[in-house]
């Protein structure tokens, strides 16, 4: 009966929320995200068209454009951008498909230490990685280049880490855990009586996999292809570390040279903002593309039900070296990295690993990292910093994900789409953009100080927070609500006392998530970079562009040993509520 | 105060992608103080959103609702009192018993929302456990129940509130059978104990006729018939009512006249007087008889079939279920259902003669 869907005990709930108390906190989500999201995109346009570049100068001009979008390095630009992007993308899907299928659903021995191997990369911040690699690979002297030269003689060096390639590889590699993480649910929730079904229709492995089991996959590997596209697109850390310094640019530190670096000395906001807008628009509509695959990969996933055993695929001989495999990855992107930068962080210039060099082993760069004050500072900056953020990203995304999924307030659909948008925003641009804002608006005087990397990291954050709250929300059967307020409950304690400890486990994970990648980001931090609120990996950073990279291992040291320790727990915390 | 609860021509829009989709087309309901008052429809009809209207969990388009005489909504008024400001309690169909908290915490809620401490909560929890029979429960977590013992909780924790209205959505559909007509059992006592209003909703009318003092039977967002459990089985002014409650055979008719016992119709399985409804027999157009209230025997041979009421014919097919026999037959080139107790049994291909009480013949209009 068709009349059957409009029974409202199985639609959304149609709560009075009006009434109920709940119009404050509505109005309040509505207004953060405008002032966290609009205004500074804005304030981006307007900037564009000013002769100036500045939001508040007068004047109106489209030259910004032209100049912009007739210079042949511009589309130079856009090519290496969408190369590197596409590269990385597809390295890391490689891999990552690999990985979840081996973990998932394969009899690979040790899989939990592989699962562990797999996700732990992600302490290891993309500067930093990017740093290790350059040690191990750069032309003149890199390790790997001189073992290899050492032992075949090689006369030139086989891998240059300075090229569009090397910069895909090491992108690759941080991008792995983030596609393991997306895909290995997909394998996993996989009902094995769709390919059992398939198997008793007669048809062989072949047939299985390429008609059952790759399309029951495709919107979970497309979701994490557009991902990962938008992730390349935006990042900075790597172009950064890697890319800049030998002239290749992509996108995110073409913005940063000419914010920063600019050859006539001051930045040129109209060309960066120009330039923006093109990418802007092109990444916000990735961004959807992304939300339409993962919802037809949730409704994929959520139709089987639970308590089944995945059917797990017979390696025999293949079974150990599937998992050298695995422990390669992890050489790669963890072993490899750290060991160079602990051997670098304790020699006093940077010089490769051999037996003569023990003798200059020494911890002046880790107790200057203890006593130097910047480096306290920095420490302090970082930690207040990612407290606050993940604190804050916390709550604003529980209470969006309420408004979004459970409420019936008017423009909730809007509060959906401003609370996603700044995952397609790069870091730099939200930089910029803040910039612009904090220069402007003179009742809020925080430019230059902690509290506008805090913002920062809040806009960046709140895409995945909100949509980490949202899966929850669904999860919370709108009756427990509905029993606390017949119950004679408000709203707020309805929140306080049903909502918020049933969302529990998804806020600590969300936490401690935000906490280690406010850790570990570099680029908004260094668009607004004052003289007082550099965080570690902008004092890293800082250090390594400054010709002294001993120091700046031995920070990332101390750095990696703490995100480890955070993405320890947040793996904690994730599982038990998979649990 | 004639009524506890007083709903009054309730409207309730939908918007839909292309115009609206009305779920409630104007209902109207009077529940006396005490009453153990029921919705009965199939799924789709409004029940549910009805009593959601009158927690106050969604707002209707329209109409009024009173309960215990203080409006909590009004669409003219612009008046819509918040559901945790109702004199309400309420029990989901999915109980809704929250996993974080212990069966004591759980029951306690109500009460510390209405900002109440101290022994008297302990009390009050202690009693309402007490009386849905988990007494030892107390600090038993929420998440370690079975449905059975859930479905007493969310009882405990709607009683325990001692509001002025009890509303009852589906309460028993998630249980198995024999559960189910042991807590119907108990649920009718308890309301019995406590005296409170009851509105409660169900599409099962056999739990309806059973728990219920009076039914409204709904269909697309309207009050169909409205009348007490006997009325609504025997006396159905309408074929929906009819063929929802029980089971329900109707026949066309056409109006001879009244006679002593009630009004004579002509039927496809020849004329029989009718004495429910008689009064409106010139308008009468279909007949309705339920199987179980056709007794059937064995035509005594060479008898002629005589008498008021008395219809022959043939057994077709005989369904043995144990306590009931029921009985296919072909009487006057039609065919029809009989029940009867196993206390004897017929044969297929056996003649027999069919006695249809007058006062269980049914006549409906148009």
């Amino acid at each position: 009966m068709a009349t059957t869907v409009l029974e409202p005990t199985r639609a959304a709930p149609r709560s009075n929320w009006r009434q109920s108390g709940a119009w404050m906190p509505v109005l309040g989500v509505g207004a953060l995200l405008v002032w966290l999201v609009v205004v500074p995109l804005i304030l981006l346009l307007i900037s564009s068209v000013r002769p100036t570049g500045f939001p508040t100068d007068p004047g109106f001009t489209l030259q910004h454009y032209v100049d912009t979008y007739t210079d042949r390095r511009f589309w130079e630009l856009a090519g290496n951008t969408a190369i590197f992007a596409v590269g990385s993308t597809l390295f890391a899907l490689l891999i990552g498909i690999t990985l979840a299928w081996l973990v998932e659903r394969t009899d690979m021995p040790l899989k939990g230490l592989v699962r562990t191997m797999i996700i732990l990369p992600m302490a290891t911040p993309p500067v930093l990685l990017a740093i290790a690699w350059v040690m191990l690979l750069s032309p003149r002297t890199g390790e790997i280049n001189a073992l290899l030269s050492a032992l075949f003689g090689f006369e030139d060096a086989v891998f240059n880490i300075y090229s569009l390639t090397g910069m895909i590889f090491v992108e690759g590699l941080s991008l792995v855990p983030s596609t393991f993480l997306i895909l290995s649910p997909a394998f996993r929730n996989m009902d094995p009586s769709l390919e059992e079904a398939a198997m008793v229709s007669g048809a062989g492995i072949g047939t299985l996999l390429r008609r059952v089991v790759l399309p029951l996959l495709t919107p979970a590997i497309l979701a994490a292809g557009v991902f990962l596209l938008i992730v390349g697109f935006v990042v900075f850390d790597i172009p950064g570390a890697i890319g800049l310094p030998a002239g290749i640019f992509t996108l995110s530190s073409r913005i940063y040279y000419l914010a920063h670096e600019n050859p006539t000395g001051l930045p040129d906001f109209g060309q960066i903002s120009a330039m923006a807008i093109f990418f802007l628009g092109g990444l916000i509509l990735m961004a959807f593309g992304y939300q339409h695959y993962t919802r037809r990969a949730s409704r994929f996933t959520t139709i089987t039900g639970k308590g089944f055993r995945p059917r797990s695929f017979k390696l025999r001989g293949w079974r150990w070296p599937a998992f050298a495999g695995a422990a390669f990855y992890f050489t790669l992107a963890v072993l490899a990295p750290l060991a160079i930068l602990l051997w670098t962080s304790f020699m006093p210039y940077q010089t490769g690993i051999s037996a003569d060099a023990v003798g200059l082993l020494t911890t002046d760069n880790h107790e200057t990292f203890f006593s130097n004050r910047f480096a306290v500072r920095a420490t302090t900056n970082s930690v207040t910093i990612a407290l606050v953020a993940a604190t804050v990203v916390a709550l604003v995304s529980l209470l969006v994900s309420w408004i979004v999924v459970k409420s019936k307030a008017p423009g909730r659909k809007v509060i959906d789409i401003l609370s996603f948008m700044p995952l397609a925003i790069p870091g730099v641009l939200i930089g910029l953009a803040l910039i612009y804002v904090y220069l402007t608006v003179n009742f809020l005087p925080i430019y230059g100080s902690i509290w506008i990397i805090v913002i920062a990291y809040i806009t960046t954050y709140l895409s995945f927070g909100s949509r980490t709250t949202h899966g929850v929300m669904l999860q919370i059967h709108n009756d427990l609500e509905d029993a606390a307020r017949t119950s004679g409950a408000g709203w707020g304690r309805t929140m306080r006392r049903i909502v918020v400890p049933l969302a529990a486990p998804a806020i600590a994970a969300v936490w401690v998530w935000v906490l280690a990648h406010c850790m570990r980001e570099l680029s908004s931090a260094l668009m607004l970079q004052g003289r007082t609120n550099e965080t570690l990996p902008v004092l890293l950073y800082g250090y390594w562009t400054g010709g002294e990279p001993n120091k700046a291992a031995a920070v990332g040291v101390w750095l990696i040993l703490a995100l480890l320790i955070v993405v320890g727990v947040w793996q904690f915390l994730t599982r038990r509520r998979e649990a | 105060m004639d009524s506890m609860l007083a709903v009054r021509d309730l409207v309730m829009d939908y918007p839909l992608d292309r115009g609206v989709h009305r779920a409630l087309k104007g209902i109207d309901l009077d529940v006396r103080p005490g009453e153990f008052f029921t919705l009965l429809g199939p799924s789709g009809c409004g029940k549910t959103t009805t009593l959601r209207s009158v927690a106050g969990l969604e707002v209707p388009t329209g109409g009024s609702i009173a309960i215990a005489g203080q409006t909590v909504f009004s669409a003219e008024g612009g008046r819509v009192v918040p559901a945790n400001k109702r004199d309400i309690s309420m029990v989901f169909q999915s109980y809704a018993i929250w996993p974080h908290m212990s069966v004591g915490e759980n029951v306690a809620f109500p009460l510390k929302a209405m900002r109440q401490a101290g022994p008297q909560v302990r009390q009050r929890v202690a009693l309402a456990l007490e009386m849905v029979g988990l007494g030892d429960y107390l600090d038993r977590p929420a998440t370690q129940l079975s449905g059975g013992q859930q479905q007493r909780v969310a009882l405990a924790r709607a009683i325990v509130k001692d509001a002025k209205l009890l509303l009852l959505d589906e309460p028993l559909s998630n249980l198995d059978a024999k559960l189910r007509e042991q807590m119907r059992v108990e649920l009718r006592d308890l309301q019995s104990r406590l005296g409170t209003t009851t509105l409660y909703v169900t599409h099962d009318q056999e739990e309806a006729l059973s728990l219920s003092d009076r039914i409204a039977v709904m269909k697309d967002g309207e009050v169909v018939e409205l009348g007490t459990p006997q009325e609504l089985y025997l006396r159905p002014r309408h074929r929906f009512t009819a063929q929802f409650i029980g089971q329900a055979q109707v026949f066309p008719c056409t109006p001879l006249g009244a006679n002593g016992a009630g009004y004579r119709v002509d039927t496809p399985l020849g004329q029989l007087t009718a004495g429910v409804n008689a009064d409106q027999g010139d308008r009468a157009s279909h007949l309705v008889i339920r199987p179980e209230h056709i007794q059937v025997e064995p035509a005594a041979p060479g008898e002629a079939t005589s008498g008021d009421n008395i219809v022959a014919g043939e057994v077709v097919a005989v369904s043995f279920s144990g306590k009931l026999v029921e009985y296919r037959i072909r009487a006057a080139g039609t065919e029809l259902l009989v029940q009867n107790l196993s206390t004897s049994l017929i044969q297929a291909g056996d003649a027999v003669s069919l006695r249809i009480p007058v006062e269980r013949c049914v006549l409906l209009g148009g």
